[in-house]
């Protein structure tokens, strides 16, 4: 819930700048995080020094099965360009099969949010072990490219 | 004929008082309504009905009955059976509180509203039951009538597929305009027999997942949340769909979650039978993957 509101204050001039200048607009991705194994993870990035774009907002949450589908949309309506569910790799999860609901719950989310309209490159999934800082720092990057290259987001979404 | 056997058989169970209630269809106030009917005594069971009109699908009614006293007994068409079974694995029925009466179900028919009455023969089919995959009921405790042979659902997901192919803006702008219309009546939800918490998700007054402004985002926050949260579970009985008063194509929705958990996981019906659980509520370790 703070995510909406700060991140919309800080940045009020977004919005009136769609692609006029892409290298001034940052994406805001909001990143659920296994409490196991990503975040972990980017903590290990963070401690090796890896540079990665400051777009990620990352949530921790105790498994990726604690996301639900509506976690994503309501990161949508609040301002998210872009949403990472990441979490152990499916064998690791700290609760044995946690992931494993994940993966078919969000593979089916991603089917759906493309059915409805999204980009499909704007909600992902990755799974992440705790030592796997490279792998987090990779992952954000490379969504955040992507997530630049679409633009902001305006689907869904119901702050401005 | 049918009618006859239901009231013979509904006199009888009420008069032997092996069930307090029966559940089934009597005429409605126009030739082309079948309604509801909770039958109680044994002397009303001339007002049973079946006809081309009963689309009602009655199971959710059971819920009303769970904590009561006895046996209720229902008359279950194809779908309605799958909504039993429905409920029954979501433990919200018990199966030695329920005595189905079966009947096959050659498909509902509809009728223009003010039509004069004629030979039902013509009406068209009620899209509900044009891809009907199980006409006939799957679980029951008595049958009447004949087994009818299921009808050619190769076109069940047209719709669906007709969506997919339209361009990512296009899509989010048909499926604008159909949320734009939604009054969140919460009628699909009421009635669907896969959508039974006591406490919905939608519902409380505090803050919640589902803001309680009536525009478009909280419309898709909605409609987004709800086929989620029936997916695996939806047993394709078009009640949502029926009930809805602004004629969302929810079934679109619905029939598009069937079809990717049918192509990611293996053909799943809902409803088919109670052991074989959703989809989502279980795994495998070689499903496909794609997030690596």
């Amino acid at each position: 819930m703070s995510l909406d509101t700060e991140a919309v204050q800080q940045q009020p001039a977004t919005a009136a700048q769609p692609e006029g200048a892409p290298q001034e607009w940052e994406p805001r991705i909001v990143g659920f995080a296994c409490n196991w194994c990503t975040y972990a993870g980017a903590d290990l990035a963070g401690l090796s020094r890896l540079q990665y774009p400051p777009s990620i907002r990352l949530i921790r949450v105790p498994c990726s099965g604690r996301v639900n589908p509506q976690f994503v949309i309501r990161a949508f309506q609040r301002g998210a360009d872009g949403v990472l569910v990441a979490g152990c790799h499916p064998g690791d999860c700290h609760y044995s099969t946690g992931n494993y609901f994940t993966r078919r719950r969000f593979l089916l989310m991603q089917n759906m949010l493309q059915y409805m309209g999204m980009d499909p490159r704007r909600f992902q999934a990755r799974w992440i072990s705790g030592s796997e800082g490279p792998k987090f720092q990779q992952v954000i990057t490379q969504m955040t490219e992507d997530i630049k290259a679409l633009g902001p987001n305006r689907k869904m979404r119901d702050v401005e | 004929m049918i009618t006859e056997k239901m009231r013979d058989v509904a006199k009888d169970l009420l008069t032997k008082g092996e069930v307090n209630m029966v559940i089934g269809w009597e005429k409605g106030t126009f030739w082309y309504n079948s309604t509801p009917v909770f039958i109680t005594k044994a002397e009303d069971v001339e007002r049973l009905v079946f006809d081309e009109f009963c689309t009602n699908n009655l199971a959710k009614y059971l819920l009303d009955y769970k904590t009561a006293e006895g046996k209720v007994a229902i008359f279950v068409k194809g779908c309605d059976a799958r909504a039993v079974n429905r409920l029954m694995q979501d433990q919200q029925v018990q199966r030695d509180k329920v005595y189905l009466l079966g009947i096959p179900c050659g498909g509902m028919k509809e009728a223009a509203p003010g039509t004069q009455p004629q030979a039902t023969e013509g009406l068209p089919l009620v899209e509900k039951c044009q891809n009907c995959t199980s006409p006939n009921p799957v679980v029951f405790d008595v049958l009447l009538g004949d087994q009818v042979s299921v009808r050619d659902t190769q076109n069940r997901f047209a719709a669906v597929e007709k969506l997919e192919a339209l361009g990512t803006d296009e899509k989010y702008a048909y499926w604008g305009e159909m949320f734009d219309k939604c009054i969140r009546c919460y009628a699909c939800r009421n009635v669907c027999p896969a959508c039974s918490c006591r406490e919905c998700a939608f519902d409380g007054n505090g803050l919640n997942w589902l803001g309680k402004q009536n525009n478009l985002q909280e419309n898709q926050m909605f409609n987004i949340t709800r086929a989620m949260h029936v997916a695996g579970r939806c047993i394709e009985c078009g009640e949502c769909e029926r009930v809805c008063p602004m004629d969302l194509p929810l079934m679109a929705i619905n029939r598009k979650v069937i079809k990717d958990l049918n192509e990611l996981f293996g053909a799943y019906e809902a409803g088919m039978d109670v052991e074989n659980r959703p989809p989502l509520g279980q795994f495998k370790l070689e499903d496909p993957e794609k997030f690596m």
